[in-house]
């Protein structure tokens, strides 16, 4: 599929705080562009989880906007915009009692029959999808399998195959690699890649610098709640971005 | 206010209030009879009559005892599932990851108040509508277990992990998927665990429905006791401990093989 090069996701002059002495987020903006993976790094505490967090519409900024597909992020937009813009966070949130399958399949739940859906009746089809899914992601033979008897790399590859079965517009990951050894984190950032690749726009927070010098295409860098550096990655070298986080 | 000034007032708080609760505990135990010796000793007295009764036990009912002992755990069981139905969506609805207080807090208030009512009391209800016998006990041990299972299933749903719920209702499903795909399986364990439990606690309950002719093991307790039969109700006694040792048994087994290690961490690569 050729990448579409068009913004998927624009935020702008973003402010949100938890309290009101200190705000997480200080006027942070963000374009995140089909096709593309956008690492948004910066230390622990730097704002990464609650920028995603804004982005998807489970909090809502206090200044500021999120356009998701030309869209106006909010709560009563949510709904809609839900199924194409697919979450995962940083423990994976995947179902430890359900099969691998069941969880990739409760990627499809937003447009699939609800009653039918609740005795596991699903359309064949997407049961031949999530299938198709695990195939690639090279866990097919664990489809039956339950979560929890899964390792950390496989139960990753479960949260990124549930997401893609959404047919997401726009992908977030936070610091969904950040437990795993680097072989494993290659592994999973090079099927990242290949989502990006169909089109799909990728935003993933990370603080490992490694992994941006070499998959991102565009890199954002927040410190203390601010953006200090905004650029496409190739243009940085690893001890750029090392003192943009630490300047 | 110095350290040493602010540890010497504050000690002083903490003998005054242990002495107030000493003088309430003596109120107390002057108020209920304990302690009024000549009560006491007529105590100790009736209860080595009372133990001397016991021995030995009489096993000559013993087959009639068993039929009621039966009977006691199918009240127990059936309470127990009638409950358990009626509580899971009731649990469901009173959810707060589910539905908000409008519908959450007048289910609250309604599981709060089935609870509220002892299950005896609710034996002597059933008793009236339905009549004698372990019909009876059966509704009461229901409607019991429904206040109780409710409250302590939707208490396992508020402590599934909210992340994994956020995932799951981020895919834009419904409140029903939702509860089918992420609370439920989640909280598969606790229910699990729960309803053993109340099973348990439900065979020791229902043991006593038969006292206002609800039906089971009960009714033959209080018959001996009335008819001051104390040897054959030892039999009944220990037949009941022995009941209630084997469903312990039977429901650790149960705990063995059905608990998933959810919790467990990722096996290493």
């Amino acid at each position: 599929m050729t990448a579409d090069r068009r913004a998927a996701l624009e935020a702008s002059d973003l402010w949100f705080s938890y309290s009101a002495e200190r705000p997480v987020l200080r006027g942070v903006s963000l374009t995140a562009k089909a096709g593309e993976i956008t690492a948004l790094l910066g230390v622990s505490g730097s704002g990464k989880t609650t920028l995603l967090k804004l982005c998807k519409g489970l909090l809502a900024p206090q200044r500021g906007t999120v356009r998701v597909l030309a869209e106006t992020v909010g709560m009563a937009r949510r709904g809609r915009l839900d199924p194409c813009v697919a979450y995962i966070p940083q423990h994976l949130g995947i179902v430890r009692n359900l099969s691998v399958l069941d969880n990739v399949l409760t990627g499809a739940l937003g447009r699939v029959a609800e009653l039918p859906s609740l005795v596991r009746r699903l359309p064949a089809p997407e049961l031949r999808r999530a299938q198709q899914l695990l195939q690639r992601l090279g866990i097919g033979h664990k489809a039956d399998d339950k979560v929890y008897a899964l390792s950390g790399g496989e139960r990753q590859r479960v949260a990124i195959a549930r997401a893609l079965m959404q047919e997401p517009r726009l992908l977030l990951a936070d610091e969904f690699v950040s437990q795993l050894d680097v072989l494993t984190s290659r592994d999973i950032l090079t099927a990242v890649r290949g989502i990006a690749g169909d089109g799909v726009a990728v935003v993933v927070a990370t603080h490992e610098m490694e992994l941006v010098d070499r998959y991102a295409d565009a890199v954002i860098v927040l410190r203390d709640g601010e953006k200090v550096l905004d650029r496409r990655a190739q243009a940085e070298s690893i001890a750029d971005l090392a003192l943009a986080l630490r300047r | 206010m110095t350290g040493g000034r602010r540890a010497r007032r504050s000690g002083w708080v903490h003998r005054l209030v242990a002495l107030t609760l000493i003088a309430l505990l003596i109120v107390t135990l002057r108020n209920v009879g304990l302690l009024d010796p000549e009560r006491l000793v007529r105590a100790v007295r009736n209860l080595t009559i009372f133990a001397a009764g016991l021995f030995p036990p009489d096993p000559s009912t013993l087959p009639t005892l068993s039929g009621a002992m039966l009977e006691t755990i199918q009240i127990a069981f059936a309470g127990t599932a009638i409950g358990f139905a009626l509580a899971l969506p009731l649990a469901l609805l009173a959810c707060p990851l589910l539905f908000g207080p409008a519908i959450t807090a007048p289910v609250k208030l309604l599981l709060a108040l089935v609870r509220t009512v002892p299950a005896l009391f609710w034996a002597i209800v059933f008793v009236v509508a339905v009549g004698l016998g372990p019909a009876a006990g059966t509704l009461a041990v229901a409607l019991y277990s429904l206040g109780y299972l409710g409250k302590l299933l939707y208490e396992t749903f508020e402590g599934v992990d909210p992340e994994v719920v956020e995932a799951v209702r981020s895919v834009g499903c419904s409140r029903a998927q939702l509860a089918r795909y992420a609370l439920l399986p989640e909280a598969a364990n606790g229910i699990l665990a729960l309803l053993l439990f109340m099973f348990e606690y439900n065979v020791r309950a229902s043991s006593i429905m038969g006292f206002v002719g609800a039906g089971g093991i009960g009714f033959y307790l209080l018959g001996y006791i009335q008819l001051l039969r104390y040897d054959l109700l030892l039999s009944g006694l220990l037949l009941t401990l022995v009941v209630v040792i084997v469903i312990d048994r039977l429901s650790a087994l149960a705990r063995r093989m059905f608990l998933i290690p959810v919790g467990s961490p990722a096996p290493a690569e």
